[in-house]
């Protein structure tokens, strides 16, 4: 048996009282906006502008979600079906890229590899508003100015740096054995990689599309930048729209932005773990 | 009577099994490559030569090479100053605050307690949410007459009037550097529990055997071997936020009178409001060098940590 050192009171209270009270306070604090923010959300006009401040809504009313959804100056119905086709499109295109080039990667040896590890990793760190005017120039020279294609492609230069690494990752902890005696069995490389690799890799390809998804999800200067017809903004762009229309309409907006949390919120509590070990692996190991 | 099958030998592949599985190899790295080349390299190029223009998009009348006449109106503008000054304000106020209650809340997280993983989804929320829902939650929060801020703070006793936190040029800086701090806990906490958690037990219980305290413990193991990741995420995170300028364009927009206008946000400006992509350019050209400098110096302090260890 070892021997058990008795605790000292700074222990005994860091164990006790201090932890309760801060995982209060930090709860508190992390959630305390997104409350305020439902609250008010669900007050009418007379009780949002109320003087003293009413806390808590009196008679609680859906009306703000659906004058948000249905207003036809600010589509936030259209906002919304806008963020979720170019942000599934950027996934999945996003997910394909970088499951190719992750497992090339992470498998073939060959000339620049680190090199291109390197070009991946230092795209991450370049501000995105660089790419703002040369990207702008370069999609109305194709005309793609007010389309969902500028979107998607412009989403690409962030997603897709990230992803691979975070494949690359996810491939080398997949021990080689497997695909190697798969393909001794006479399947090809592909048929290996679909066959064997993929299902193996299912957690890591999860997490990566749901990191694509919620990065774009989140994108906002391509989107005010690229698009100059409301009907073609996304969520981000189209809930800044709404405040520049004359008057703030806090109801409404409060609504609005209830509405582009919960999506994201649900995808990233599904997958929190894997996500989560996916943006840390590299660190950890590092 | 039975047949012999004998081996013949295999026909010849065109090409030769290793270079058929380069050319996989690389045939798989195409759609990244392109992905990269089109929306990253030939972009950054462009910048750098729409740079040395003076490319205003509403007068294309003027379009021409000016050299590095965007470069000298920069060095004279004091607004671009100020907005440096102001970087490094946001950064390093938003990086250390966000450290401190990162690893706090990770330590909290750490604990072992009922209902610890829906209490840590919950409080990672605010990182996943996006910048401008961020920055209108806030907004709101701040309000002068109907935010929730200055009336808590009012019924609390802790001040007597109203204070229009954002369209104060005392106080905005501060208020959308909160702002980000709320935003940012998550990133560390993350980071530094899955640094927490690969620290081996039997080496905190020795120290307790040997009679180290909780301070001291945490001094001599826990932050020694979270160094490595604490270096990593301070890091990216410093560039992340020089770098990032929707919530400042959201919240205050620069204002008031540029008080929070940082670089990137007035890089911004440059190209979306004022369509100066010249002038934008030149901005975004330094604001990369400054992070390439400042990468590389990271990379070359993490080295020497490696080294040490």
């Amino acid at each position: 048996m070892k021997r058990r050192a008795r605790k000292d009171i700074a222990e005994r209270l860091l164990a006790g009282p201090v932890v309760w009270i801060g995982l209060v306070l930090l709860t508190a604090f992390a959630l305390g906006p997104f409350i305020w923010m439902l609250l008010t959300s669900l007050k009418d006009r007379q009780e949002l502008y109320a003087t003293p401040l009413q806390y808590l809504p009196v008679h609680p009313t859906f009306q703000n979600y659906v004058e948000a959804w249905t207003s036809p100056v600010t589509p936030f119905s259209r906002f919304f079906l806008n963020s979720l086709w170019v942000c599934s499109v950027t996934m999945v295109a996003t997910t394909v890229v970088s499951v190719l080039a992750g497992y090339a990667i992470a498998r073939f040896r060959f000339a620049g590899r680190d090199a291109l590890l390197l070009i991946f990793l230092a795209t991450q760190m370049f501000p995105s508003v660089l790419l703002i005017a040369p990207l702008l120039t370069q999609w109305r020279a194709l005309g793609l100015i007010d389309t969902y294609q500028a979107l998607i492609y412009s989403n690409f230069s962030f997603t897709v740096p990230f992803t691979v690494w975070m494949m690359v990752g996810y491939f080398s902890s997949i021990p080689r054995d497997l695909e190697e005696s798969a393909m001794i069995d006479g399947c090809n490389h592909f048929g290996a990689l679909c066959r064997i690799v993929l299902p193996l890799a299912a957690p890591g390809i999860a997490a990566t599309a749901i990191f694509a998804f919620v990065v774009s999800w989140s994108e906002l200067l391509f989107a005010i930048s690229f698009t100059t017809e409301t009907s073609m903004r996304t969520l981000s762009a189209g809930l800044l729209y709404m405040v520049g229309q004359y008057e703030v309409q806090w109801g409404q907006l409060s609504a609005g932005v209830i509405l582009s949390t919960v999506p994201v919120a649900v995808l990233f509590t599904f997958l929190q773990r894997h996500l989560i070990h996916g943006l840390t692996a590299g660190a950890v190991k590092g | 009577m039975t047949t012999l099958t004998l081996a013949r030998p295999r026909t010849r592949p065109l090409i030769s099994w290793r270079v058929r599985k380069l050319l996989i190899g690389y045939s798989y790295l195409v759609p990244a490559a392109f992905c990269l080349l089109a929306t990253v390299v030939v972009p950054i190029i462009l910048a750098i030569r729409m740079s040395l223009y003076a490319d205003v998009l509403y007068k294309p009348q003027d379009y021409r090479f000016i050299g590095l006449g965007n470069y000298l109106r920069l060095i004279e503008d004091p607004v671009f100053w100020l907005s440096l000054r102001n970087s490094v304000v946001w950064v390093f106020g938003s990086v250390i605050l966000q450290f401190v209650f990162g690893f706090a809340a990770a330590l909290l997280l750490q604990q072992a307690f009922r209902g610890r993983a829906l209490v840590r989804t919950l409080t990672l929320l605010p990182w996943i949410i996006p910048g401008v829902v961020v920055g209108l939650i806030w907004e709101w929060l701040y309000q002068p007459n109907y935010g929730v801020i200055n009336d808590l703070l009012i019924r609390l006793g802790l001040m007597s009037e109203r204070i229009a936190w954002l369209s104060s040029p005392d106080l905005a800086m501060a208020a959308v550097v909160f702002t980000n701090v709320w935003r940012g806990i998550p990133f560390f906490a993350i980071m530094l529990l899955a640094g927490l958690q690969a620290v081996p037990d039997e080496l905190y219980e020795a120290a307790h055997v040997d009679g180290a305290g909780v301070f001291s413990r945490f001094w001599h193991i826990t932050l020694p071997l979270l160094r490595p990741i604490i270096v990593v995420a301070t890091a990216t995170r410093i560039i992340w936020t020089f770098n990032y300028a929707d919530l400042i364009f959201v919240m205050t927009g620069g204002g008031p009178a540029n008080a929070t206008q940082i670089t990137s946000s007035y890089t911004l400006l440059q190209a979306y409001s004022s369509l100066d992509f010249g002038y934008a350019a030149a901005l975004s050209v330094v604001l990369l060098v400054v992070m390439l400098a400042f990468t590389w110096a990271y990379l070359r302090v993490t080295k020497g940590v490696e080294e040490t260890e």
